[in-house]
């Protein structure tokens, strides 16, 4: 117990206090084991006494009111001796982020398992042409990339450091889950910040086509094509896109200024803006990773042709006819389409050797 | 292994010096080099890379001066170089690549790219992996005295109209003369207006000088096609044409890898410093002028722009010269966006304008040019190099733009003053 | 065992190896045969040396709005990697400790962190910029891959062992390093010192001609 609150409260010790608490150790297991009668075999039975230190005990646990005390460490809620708030809060923290975390990470693994188990990869009608599209210039790529790069790093050491103690030291142990822990937490929060920046570099360069426009509420209604005949008109991005677009943007927003919170306790931050941090970052990290599963396999297994578009840019346009109809429409009109052939000379692969023409 | 691939690597070791080393250790393939170029910036295909283009030498380099590739030989476990590593490498150093140094300006390790393309391009010279255009023009120079195959009897039919059109004599083996002037077979054949105004200019500043019947010549094939010991050869006419005469200074014509190959290259070529100077015609114009001895009267009032070719202004060094020159000429000059050593190259230049297989990626190309002349609003075009005036106005035609290409030195000799008494 | 080994002779060899790979790989340029250049100067080759190690660092104007992304990216890594190296307080007391005898002033703690924050962003950038783009997808190697990942592995390893609790990060950190250093002088990585070369090269070229680099 005492050693809870030093570990609590070692910020703000002072010496007299610690000499009070001192004081209060050597005092406290002896009246509590004297508060309850212990029958032991061949001792005397012992006699029933009230705690005479429980009213102190009482007073200072501050189970009736706060009481605010004056520490000679100033500072936020330094006066506060002791806050039993702490064991409640941690009770929370087991009993929702970490438990719902598992729960939900799993249950979006198994439906997306369902989904490609019943209804296969989605596919293009009359298959892929070789006749692409630029779709996505090189900085927009580098930008999708570095964010999902940084994301992933955030949302694995994060997850180690929500689920170590549930999940990790059962197995591996204590001591490596120790130092797990300690690397999670030193590249999570130095890489954090980083998430910020890429983030904003994403709002700036996908903010323009992602605005909702005519034509969205119905792509939504029809279920983005999986309720109906299968056929949903969209524009560059379709009403599913630009939805996770601001999912990442604004929850990713919340995160990171959560984080910042968090990770920079040196700014008069007391232990409720903390908490309130803490349930934002954790249970926005929670969504965001769920959602990005979804995202990660949607946009390679789950749907042909279109992990292209971010990998070279490209997109086919038998692609674009079937996703993005409205999209493809400026592509014909504006003559953007390649032929296979532009499109391999554009990705440098080697046309005929000049042996192979016979020079 | 083949003798014309064993002939083409003897090449390649030859021309591994401190130089190659230092730059293939120091590229990281960061890329700069491609939006320099204007073969990648016009066709978007990466193997136009300007570093892309040395493979050749980076795969020997790597092969057996580096410390892996060294270790993968003693292992027995390195890919052997096939004819293929030097045939594949001709339509992108020949046609490709037309010498012109913008990835030398910008590479950020400091790589002088266009350097090692040349080196790599006189490795498939010598092992037969050179285009049919090239091959011919340099057997025409080597044979005829000119890439074109123009002979005295032309040259001398030449001077007689600019004889007569001026009314002023064309000196020829003048000894003792100050000026050995020389002539590029594309002045004689599409520009004879050079010489006539070479002849008034001279006359005009009072300079003394001659044209030499053994060394009319100042194109060098050997260095289009990269052909370092062709190439001497034919420095070396101009050498004895003008030790011959015992000229002071041989004056290089408005023609870009002429005066590359006799100012620069021409002495290491031959492995000989000269005993005469060489100066490009325009050095000359803007001596004289400096001096007080041209005398320009009346300007263009037309807008006008200048186009630097590479070989003189970037590789060449004479950037301050042409727009010394057009200050008191032309009212309303303007500079390209990109002017001076960092201006574009027409397309032509290092071979390009003698290989017609590479017709329409030069044309191709020269869309950079187009949108530079179209961005200045210009009505003409300036330039101080045949073979450019050449490919930019079939350029201009193909585009259907209809804007003059002038001489600077044509430019000069219309605006001379009346010829001074004194 | 394995700590003696990473803190005593895989140090000193990944040491060796560094300094003697990097004074061979040097030598062998500069010693390299050369031929004298036999035309008359225009002007300068010393100055156009000098001129043109320094210009370099400042991209022609032409061609900058082109390269913005290796432009900023590339000086976010380069510069945040030299700030970590030589100004980390940790890096500063393992240089005084092991090397050199002797420190100087490391920067704050928030800074090295700022530092360290461009270096991965920057190298990140570049990276995925190399896998990404035509051009480079086309001129890169193995090596400059390599490079790319031992890099970020030594700075995530540097990273992950920060709180300085735990011998075994920091073990981890210091055998990447020493991977790094033995991979060095056979690598693209020597362009850190070869850049000086190679411009000064071409810069006396340029200086002897007259050009304006």
């Amino acid at each position: 117990m005492v050693h809870l609150l030093q570990r609590h409260f070692s910020h703000c010790f002072t010496r007299p206090a610690s000499i009070i608490l001192l004081l209060l150790s050597l005092i406290l297991p002896q009246l509590s084991s004297a508060s309850v009668p212990q029958k032991h075999e061949g001792f005397p039975q012992g006699v029933s006494t009230i705690n005479p230190g429980s009213e102190l005990w009482r007073e200072v646990r501050q189970r009736d009111l706060a009481v605010t005390g004056i520490s000679q460490v100033k500072g936020v809620e330094t006066g506060v001796l002791i806050n039993s708030w702490g064991d409640q809060w941690a009770r929370f923290r087991i009993e929702n982020p970490v438990k719902y975390a598992p729960m939900v990470l799993g249950a979006v693994f198994l439906v997306l398992v369902l989904f490609y188990v019943m209804r296969g990869k989605v596919g293009i009608e009359g298959g892929l042409s070789g006749r692409m599209v630029k779709r996505f210039t090189d900085y927009e790529r580098i930008v999708h990339w570095t964010l999902a790069i940084v994301f992933l790093f955030l949302a694995i050491t994060g997850l180690i450091l929500l689920l170590g103690r549930p999940l990790l030291i059962p197995l591996f142990g204590k001591e490596f889950f120790s130092l797990l822990a300690s690397a999670s937490k030193e590249g999570h929060n130095l890489f954090g910040p980083i998430f910020l920046v890429s983030l904003l570099m994403m709002l700036f360069s996908f903010v323009r086509r992602n605005i909702y426009e005519k034509g969205d509420l119905t792509w939504l209604l029809k279920g983005g094509g999986f309720i109906g005949d299968g056929h949903v008109s969209g524009g560059f991005f379709n009403m599913g896109e630009k939805t996770w677009y601001w999912i990442v943007i604004l929850i990713g927003l919340a995160i990171s200024i959560s984080g910042l919170i968090l990770v920079s306790p040196n700014f008069g931050q007391g232990r409720v803006v903390m908490e309130i941090s803490h349930v934002v970052h954790v249970f926005g990290a929670i969504i965001l990773t769920a959602v990005s599963i979804g995202h990660m396999f949607m946009g390679s297994i789950g749907t042909e042709g279109s992990l292209e578009g971010m990998k070279s840019g490209y997109v086919d346009i038998n692609w674009v006819e079937a996703h993005h109809d409205r999209w493809a429409k400026e592509c014909h009109e504006n003559e953007q389409v390649i032929s296979a052939e532009e499109y391999a000379r554009l990705q440098g692969n080697k046309p005929d050797t000049a042996m192979e023409k016979g020079a | 292994m083949s003798e014309r691939l064993e002939k083409g690597l003897n090449v390649l070791r030859a021309e591994m010096d401190h130089k190659v080393k230092s730059f293939f250790s120091s590229c990281v393939h960061c890329g700069v080099c491609a939006e320099s170029c204007l073969f990648y910036t016009e066709t978007h295909d990466p193997r136009y890379t300007p570093i892309y283009k040395t493979e050749p030498l980076r795969k020997l380099w790597k092969k057996e001066y580096s410390f892996w590739g060294k270790l993968s030989s003693k292992l027995g476990i390195s890919k052997p170089m096939t004819e293929a590593d030097l045939a594949d490498w001709e339509e992108l150093v020949y046609d490709g690549c037309s010498m012109c140094g913008r990835c030398s300006m910008v590479c950020p390790v400091g790589v002088d790219i266009s350097m090692v393309i040349f080196k790599v391009k006189h490795a498939l010279a010598v092992a037969g992996f050179s285009p049919e255009g090239l091959v011919g023009a340099t057997k025409r120079a080597l044979e005829i005295g000119s890439p074109m195959g123009i002979t005295m009897t032309t040259v001398r039919a030449m001077i007689k109209h600019v004889e007569e059109d001026t009314g002023l004599s064309v000196p020829m083996d003048v000894e003792g003369a100050e000026y050995m002037a020389l002539l590029s077979s594309n002045e004689i054949a599409l520009y004879p207006e050079y010489l006539e105004a070479l002849v008034k200019i001279f006359d005009h500043a009072g300079v003394s000088w001659t044209l030499s019947s053994d060394a009319f010549e100042a194109t060098n094939s050997g260095l289009q096609i990269g052909n370092k010991a062709i190439a001497g050869q034919l420095v070396q006419r101009v050498v004895d044409g003008a030790e011959k005469l015992k000229v002071k200074t041989v004056i290089s014509p408005e023609c870009g890898h002429a005066y590359t190959a006799l100012r620069w290259e021409g002495p290491n070529f031959i492995g000989k410093a000269y005993p005469f100077r060489v100066v490009h015609i325009l050095e000359l114009l803007d001596e004289l002028q400096s001096q007080g001895r041209i005398q320009t009267t009346g300007k263009e009032t037309e807008r006008l722009t200048f186009h630097d070719p590479c070989s003189i202004v970037r590789r060449g060094g004479i950037q301050a010269q042409p727009r010394n020159l057009l200050g008191p000429i032309a009212e309303n000059f303007v500079e390209m966006a990109d002017h001076g050593s960092m201006n574009w190259c027409c397309g032509g230049g290092g071979g390009v304008s003698s290989n017609e297989r590479a017709e329409d990626l030069k044309l191709t190309a020269f869309n950079r040019k187009k949108s530079q002349i179209e961005e200045t609003g210009a009505e003409s075009v300036v330039t101080a190099c045949s073979n450019c005036r050449m490919v930019m106005e079939e350029g201009l035609e193909t585009n259907e733009m209809d804007i003059p290409m002038l001489g600077l030195t044509e430019l000069i000799a219309e605006h001379l003053v009346e010829k001074r008494t004194d | 065992m394995i700590e003696y080994l990473i803190d005593g002779p895989l140090w000193y060899f990944s040491l060796a190896v560094f300094c003697i790979g990097v004074l061979w790989q040097l030598a062998s340029i500069v010693f390299a045969r050369s031929k004298t250049d036999l035309s008359v100067a225009r002007g300068s080759a010393t100055g156009g040396a000098w001129r043109n190690v320094f210009s370099r660092f400042v991209p022609h104007h032409e061609i900058a709005p082109q390269i913005r992304v290796q432009v900023v990216a590339g000086y976010m890594f380069h510069l945040g990697l030299f700030a970590l190296l030589f100004f980390a307080a940790p890096h500063i007391l393992f240089l005084e400790e092991n090397l050199l005898g002797f420190g100087w002033t490391p920067m704050p703690h928030w800074a090295f962190i700022v530092a360290s924050q461009f270096a991965f962003l920057g190298l990140i950038i570049l990276w995925l910029r190399r896998m990404l783009n035509s051009v480079s997808r086309l001129i890169s190697t193995l090596d400059d891959h390599i490079a790319a990942i031992l890099t970020f592995i030594v700075m995530l390893t540097g990273c992950l062992a920060l709180l300085k609790g735990f011998t075994e990060l920091r073990l981890l950190h210091r055998f990447t390093v020493e991977l790094l250093l033995i991979y060095f002088p056979f690598s693209c990585l020597m362009h850190t010192f070869t850049f000086i070369p190679s411009r000064a090269f071409s810069g006396a070229w340029f200086g002897r001609r007259g050009i304006d680099a």
